[in-house]
This record gives structure tokens, sequence and C-alpha cells, in this order.
């Protein structure tokens, strides 16, 4: 599939073009088909409200990594918060993996999933992306491709951002310990 | 991975978030990019979009650092017809019902959940409040005062707009008309 270069002339057709990357993002983050749908549509909504931005961008690559920004925006909207969607979510997951831990660790794991995740939202610009990307299971060379840059910088954009995330989250982990 | 996922500390942890995700793209249950459209088209044209969905996240994150997360249990009044109005609330988890006191019965007018922001008709100084707001099971909200909303808004000029068109949804109490090119 070679896709288009020249930007989209209306939302719907970016957003049917990125829409599979878009949900594939928002579910590896998400793990549940409800919060998905949600921050998908939402950002159907975020799309309308900033189309003539978008629009204005100068190739179709651009606009399907700002939809990408935008979904991945929805998503940790709907993971940073401390209610009920964020925990059937970041629950579910870590119940899945976790299942012969006590509840309190559970409880634990969930609050430090919560704290990356505010960390990653944290990261400036395309290093933001190439995470989000990178912790959606894709890899190096689709990330690459999605964002137009070189596999070695979508290589180093990650080690920089693991020392800046175990930095974070070591400080808000041990702050949020006290 | 069995270790806990702190255990193994910050440094693999997106080693740990790409298998988790690397397992859930290979699952990734099918989804409709005609069904999302037509409900995205639905929410809008019902007015239903909420104001917490037309914040940009630049203006949620300025709405939340002025704010205070606070729990109401089920059952409580976040706010009462005919009090001055003091705080506005945008609702994150649970549900509410919005009531007008009708010859001492409570009458339900409106219920309001998640992304909503009530008590916005109490941001107009010395208004008082045209209904009951009553948590109908344990509710979760941002709360901001009249005076750090007022500054709220006028540091972000975009937002006025979105809640006088809520409040005018909400005064005509029938489905948004669809805005210009929509």
């Amino acid at each position: 599939m070679s896709p288009q270069q020249d930007p989209y002339g209306d939302a719907e057709s970016l957003f049917r073009a990125a829409y599979r990357d878009m949900t594939r993002t928002a579910y590896a983050l998400l793990g549940n088909r409800a919060d998905t749908e949600d921050a998908t549509q939402n950002s159907f909504h975020r799309l309308m409200m900033a189309w003539r931005r978008v629009a204005g961008l100068p190739t179709a690559r651009q606009q399907r990594a700002y939809l990408l920004r935008i979904v991945t925006n929805e998503a940790l909207q709907i993971l940073r918060y401390p209610h009920r969607k964020w925990e059937r979510s970041i629950g579910d997951a870590v119940e899945q993996e976790s299942s012969q831990r006590s509840p309190d660790e559970n409880v634990h794991a969930r609050e430090y999933l919560r704290l990356v995740w505010t960390a990653i939202s944290e990261l400036p610009g395309v290093r933001q992306e190439v995470v989000v990307l990178h912790a959606a299971g894709y890899e190096y060379e689709e990330i690459a491709a999605q964002l137009g840059i070189r596999i070695s910088t979508v290589r180093s954009h990650i080690s920089d951002a693991r020392q800046q995330l175990s930095q974070a989250v070591r400080r808000d982990w041990e702050g949020a310990q006290e | 991975m069995s270790r806990g996922i702190s255990a193994d500390g910050p440094e693999n942890v997106l080693d740990w978030l790409y298998e988790q995700g690397k397992q859930r793209g290979e699952r990734l249950p099918e989804f409709d990019v005609e069904k999302t459209l037509s409900r995205a088209r639905a929410a809008r044209d019902a007015g239903a979009v909420n104001f917490w969905s037309v914040l940009s996240p630049t203006e949620r994150r300025a709405f939340e650092s002025a704010a205070r997360v606070q729990t109401f249990p089920a059952g409580t009044t976040l706010m009462r017809e005919g009090e001055q109005a003091g705080e506005v609330i945008v609702i994150f988890d649970g549900w509410t019902k919005v009531c007008l006191d009708d010859d001492g019965q409570d009458r339900v007018i409106a219920e309001r959940g998640p992304g909503d922001l009530v008590g916005e008709r109490g941001t107009v100084p010395g208004n008082v409040r045209s209904a009951t707001v009553i948590a109908v099971d344990t509710v979760r909200a941002l709360v901001m005062t009249t005076t750090d909303y007022a500054t709220f808004v006028s540091e972000h000029p975009g937002v006025p707009d979105l809640v006088k068109k809520q409040i005018y949804d909400r005064l005509i109490d029938r489905p948004a008309p669809s805005g210009p090119g929509a």
C-alpha cells in the first residue's frame, strides 16, 4: 500500500485513511474496545475543530501524524484520569498480566503505569509520537515510515526517552511513596 | 514478564509497554470506520458533544491546574436551586440528575455525566442556581471557583463561545442545529 502524498482535502478522507493506525494505537494504549471507540470518535470531533489548521499542512503524512497525535491525546486523557474508564482499561491490563500478585500490588502497578503515561504525555514533540507508537507495539521501521523520519532518529529518540522517562517516573514514584 | 512492573524498574517500562502493545495489536478487534463516523456525526448533531471533549489539551491542562478534584458520594447535592453560585463543576465519573423544585417535589429535567460542565450559568456574577444537581452514583469531578473560571475563560478566548453554545442548546432544550458548513 502506498499512502497518499498530497494533503487530504477533507477531514473524512483523512480520518478514513488513518483509521486503522488510530484504532491500533488507541487499542494498544487502552486495551478495550469501548475506550478505543471513545478515543477515535472524540478524535474525529477534534479533527473537525482543527481542520483549518490540518488542511494547511503541506503533506498527507504530516496530516496523518497530526491525527495520530490527536488520538493519542484522547487516549492518554482516558488513561490519565483516575476515573472509571481508566480503572477499567489499565485495570484489565495489569490484572491480566499480574494475576498472582496481591490486590495491593495491583493498585501500585496501576498507579505506576499512570505515572509512566503522564510522563510520556509530557515528552516534547516528535519524541512523544515515537514513544507512543513504540509503546503501541510498532517496530522501528514502521514508526520511521509513519512519521517520515530515519530509523536511526527513531532509535535515538527511544534511547533518550528511556532516560527521561526513568528519571521522571523515579522522581514521581518516590515522591508518591513518601 | 512475571515480575511486577515497578519491581523491574523504570528503565524497562518502555519494553513492557512495547510487549503489551504488540500483544494487543495481535488481537486487535475489528473497528468500523463508518460506524465511528456516524456515531461522531450523531453526537455532534444531537449537541451531545460535551464540554471537556471540545477543550484542547492545553485548555484541559490549564483547567485542571486551576481546579481541584472532589468526590461526591451518591445522593450528595452538588448545587442547590436558589443558592448563590460560587463554583463550576466538570464531571469525570458518575452521573448526576438536574432537578427543579416543583411544589416541593424534585422534578428531574436532565442528566449530566462524564465530560459535562455543570453550573456554568453561575459564572455570571451574582447569579443564583437555576436548578439543583444531585449525584446519582459516586461522582468524581473537577471543581473550580467562578473567579478562577472567569480567569480561565479570559485566558482562553475560544472557550466562551463553546459554553455559550452549550447554554443555548440547553435553554432551547432540543438538538443543536448543525453549524455552518456542518
